[in-house]
């Protein structure tokens, strides 16, 4: 990072606070919008039921489940920049960290809403819960389900608590700048912290827990996840190799997703300085490791089929690259682990215009990867009398919209109205002698 | 009991501020706080301050989790007393999972609440003896002293490189 003085960083974050423009509030609104249709849409679906999708036997995993394992793999690159890249002490992370943290918490945010639209009867939500009560019905703590319950909600818990107490300094900062009712705002919301000796002694030795802790929480989250899939014997889906590969294709889409917000966020808010083009080079970097990781496990699946000399599972990953979805495979293969093989080149990773593409990309594939998994294990399991398709109903697609709608708008307002880099630790970085977390 | 003065002193680094610090530690006047807006190794050291106790309470939280999650599991699981897909009632494998999820979230409750406690936060009070600029490029020591020696301390920190201000 180009010599920034205390004053500069403070000046270029703070600038991004000011009122924003009629276009903000514009996109905003559009947005806005967005997120009405989905809503709509879902009250739609529980008015009239889940019918109105395009479930159906045998795929009764549709687009919801897809949306969900999508969104909480977005959120696991925000805790491998925060947590992860923290504790191997990668400094690049600093300028990206919060605003990844924020993805992470707002993605979790989004993915916990599927499972609730895809029960269909969302007010027996409760159902999920362990109380006593007068049907002496529990939840089976032995099911992939019940676990995914509890890891995304610790996930959720964790991932807001680490991103709160990381940002009090910060919230301080901005407090001392303001004026007003904002003052007020920022000094309850700071908790009145004034960077005491103290406050730093505790607060360096929390951060470094909320990383240690949270490491291993993220790998644990989407490996569960995985399991949803692996525990059930459907061909397709039964297999040992999930776990890591679902934590793999969960940090690819999340780092590609960063791309996707730092790029822009980068350009409209002057962050040229501190987003430097070395940050963007080290994701594209990560984003090859993972998408080597993730193209062997492709490759790995087909010759676990082949060399099990089990018909079933061979038929099923025949019928995945030539069958009714092969284009979604394909899309799938080359959107994940052909196109980020151009990060290679250096001119590529660091051309803003590929960067952005290849991100755009990378996530397009790895929804397709989950819709392969699901609806592909789904639809063409052991006895060909029950095989099936499916194709997404209009509701679906709609929902789907809002999804996108909320999670935008949602960061759209971060970014305006919180600090969406990490004052301090950019002082940190300038000073060296920091000690944040250690 | 004379009545003492407050003086806040701003140094534009924390290798003043470290050395104030130390200067401080061989003279009549109490130092009180040190404010600043990074984590300053030196300044921690020239405090000479203890390792945060946290840890304590991110692993007693660790521990409630664990007993916690696993107990919840067996608890339920007897409750329902039923066997599903050939595991036992009380099947410690899957169970180990929640243990792992609810120990995470209880350490990190631990970890807040162990951070809040010995910080004292939320607490407003002290933003009365408090300079903005310490959030920004700032490092300030609060020290106090007996009336009448006001003067000695802002001269020493002055001497010191610090700018210095009676509260």
């Amino acid at each position: 990072m180009p010599a920034m003085t205390y004053a500069q960083v403070e000046e270029t974050v703070l600038k991004t606070l000011r009122p924003a423009s009629l276009k903000y509030w514009a996109v905003v609104s559009l947005l806005f919008v967005g997120i009405l249709i989905g809503a709509g849409c879902w009250a739609y679906q529980i008015a009239i039921g889940i019918g109105v999708g395009g479930h159906n036997i045998p795929v009764v995993w549709g687009t919801y489940l897809i949306n969900f394992v999508f969104w909480v793999g977005i959120a696991h690159s925000g805790t491998l920049i925060s947590a992860i890249l923290y504790l191997f002490r990668a400094g690049w992370r600093n300028p990206i960290a919060r605003a990844a943290e924020t993805m992470t918490v707002f993605a979790v945010c989004i993915a916990g809403l599927f499972p609730f639209i895809h029960l269909g009867r969302v007010w027996m939500v409760y159902y999920m819960l362990p109380y006593p009560n007068e049907r002496n019905l529990w939840p089976n703590f032995q099911s992939p389900l019940v676990f995914d319950v509890v890891a995304i909600s610790t996930y959720l818990t964790v991932s807001s608590l680490f991103w709160y107490t990381g940002m009090l300094p910060d919230l301080a900062t901005v407090r001392d700048r303001a004026s007003g009712l904002r003052k007020k705002i920022y000094q309850i919301v700071s908790l009145g912290w004034t960077g005491r000796h103290e406050q730093w002694r505790h607060y360096t030795r929390a951060y470094l827990f909320f990383a240690a802790l949270a490491t291993p929480l993220v790998i644990s989250v989407h490996s569960v996840v995985s399991w949803d899939f692996a525990l059930g014997i459907i061909p397709g889906w039964h297999s040992t190799i999930f776990a890591p590969y679902f934590v793999a294709g969960a940090i690819h889409s999340g780092l590609a997703m960063v791309l996707t917000l730092m790029i822009p966020l980068r350009r409209i808010f002057r962050y040229e300085a501190i987003i430097t083009e070395d940050i963007l080079d080290n994701i594209a970097k990560t984003i090859i490791f993972t998408g080597l990781i993730v193209g062997y496990a492709y490759m790995v699946e087909y010759f676990l089929a082949w060399y099990s000399h089990n018909i079933v599972e061979q038929e099923s990953f025949r019928w995945r690259a030539f069958g009714d979805y092969s284009l979604q495979f394909w899309i799938m293969v080359i959107c994940n682990s052909v196109v980020p093989l151009l990060f290679f080149f250096r001119k590529v990773r660091r051309s803003i215009p590929w960067l952005f593409s290849i991100s755009i990309l990378i996530n397009i594939g790895m929804w397709f990867e989950r819709f392969v998994i699901i609806i592909g294990g789904a639809a063409h399991d052991f006895m060909p009398n029950a095989w099936g398709l499916y194709s997404p109903s209009l509701i679906e697609y709609a929902i789907l919209l809002g999804s996108f709608s909320l999670f935008f708008f949602l960061f759209l307002l971060f970014v305006k109205h919180l600090p969406s880099i990490s004052m301090t630790e950019l002082k940190e970085g300038i000073h060296q002698g920091g000690g944040h977390g250690r | 009991m004379a009545a003492e003065k407050k003086v806040m002193a701003l140094f534009e680094n924390d290798t003043r501020a470290a050395s104030a610090i130390e200067g401080l530690a061989g003279s009549p006047w109490k130092l009180e706080q040190v404010h600043s807006p990074i984590p300053s190794s030196k300044i921690l050291s020239a405090l000479k301050v203890k390792k945060s106790r946290v840890g304590y309470f991110t692993l007693a939280g660790g521990i409630i989790g664990f007993l916690s999650g696993i107990s919840l599991a067996m608890y339920s699981g007897i409750q329902w007393n039923l066997v599903t897909s050939g595991k036992p009632v009380i099947a410690f494998i899957p169970f180990l999972i929640v243990g792992f999820e609810f120990t995470v979230l209880f350490a990190v409750f631990g970890n807040v609440l162990g951070f809040l406690l010995q910080t004292n936060l939320p607490e407003f009070r002290s933003l009365q003896v408090y300079d903005e600029r310490c959030s920004g490029e700032h490092f300030g020591i609060l020290a106090t002293c007996p009336e009448g020696q006001e003067n000695n301390l802002v001269a020493f920190f002055q001497e010191k490189g610090g700018e210095a201000k009676l509260i």
